[in-house]
């Protein structure tokens, strides 16, 4: 059941939420970094099972996701050291950052 | 502020329905898609300050890609004879050639069957496949990823027909750059 009270509460909450609630979480909104997350450049962090993933320093936001093959198997090998990140994922640093 | 937004929403869903049992007390989070340089999606999320992502998968955890990253398939009546894992020369001649030139920095490798015969059976004849391949990068000093046998699991033509069942017949080698 709908009454006026209901409509004034909504209506009141949704002005106030308005000025803080982020409903897009698919912009970056901080200083620096690429604007369209689509655009992101990422490198490789391998995990302490030589498992890899897709790092992303992209300016304050720090992303990491599974790489994955295409049967959805994680994607591991010895080439490289576990515990350390390669390629040049660091995108937008306007402010000091390290690792 | 957050804890006023959900109530609201809460309020809201009550509100909207008389006999609403759920309440959900939510934020609502919508993703935007990173396509990774494998082709693969990923859902990823900026909340401000904070950023999320996680691999955009079916509800079976199969990926989903917008290009298949599949370096070579190596049909496999061209290696192997029927119900062998040993590799002729002329098929080891070819891979060794495969694996010096191709120039990735590891090779995940897949093999697969047809249908005929039982899949425990499948299953073990593709993994044996994908290891006698595995052991040729191997010998040449290829990096290897992976070895798996998915048998008669994976196919990627109809096994109705005998020139489907020849494409199932395949050790697939994933570049891993």
């Amino acid at each position: 059941m709908m009454n006026t009270k209901t409509f004034a509460v909504l209506g009141f909450a949704a002005i106030v939420s308005a000025c803080t609630d982020i409903q897009d979480k698919t912009v970056d909104r901080q200083f620096g970094g690429k604007q369209d997350l689509s655009n992101l450049v990422a490198g490789i962090w391998i995990d302490p099972n030589g498992c890899q993933h897709w790092i992303i320093d992209d300016g304050l936001e720090g992303y990491l996701s599974a790489r994955l093959d295409r049967y959805g198997k994680p994607v591991c090998t010895d080439a490289y050291p576990t515990g350390y990140a390669i390629g040049s994922y660091k995108d937008g640093q306007d402010i000091a950052d390290f690792l | 502020m957050f804890a006023l937004g959900g109530a609201i929403m809460a309020l809201g869903l009550m509100a909207g329905s008389a006999s609403a049992q759920n309440v959900v007390n939510g934020e609502r989070y919508v993703p935007g898609i990173w396509v990774d340089p494998d082709g693969c999606e990923h859902w990823v999320m900026d909340d401000g300050a904070e950023g999320y992502m996680t691999p955009h998968t079916t509800r079976e955890g199969i990926p989903v890609c917008r290009r298949v990253n599949t370096c070579a398939v190596m049909n496999s009546d061209q290696l192997f004879a029927t119900g062998s894992a040993r590799i002729s020369a002329a098929g080891r001649a070819r891979l060794e050639q495969f694996f010096r030139s191709a120039g990735a920095v590891a090779y995940s490798i897949n093999g697969h069957t047809d249908s005929r015969g039982s899949d425990e059976y499948n299953m073990a004849l593709s993994l044996r496949r994908a290891n006698a391949v595995a052991a040729i990068a191997k010998s040449v000093g290829a990096r290897l990823g992976s070895v798996r046998g998915y048998g008669e699991r994976q196919p990627i033509a109809s096994n109705s027909t005998a020139a489907g069942m020849a494409k199932n017949r395949r050790v697939e080698i994933q570049c891993i750059r």
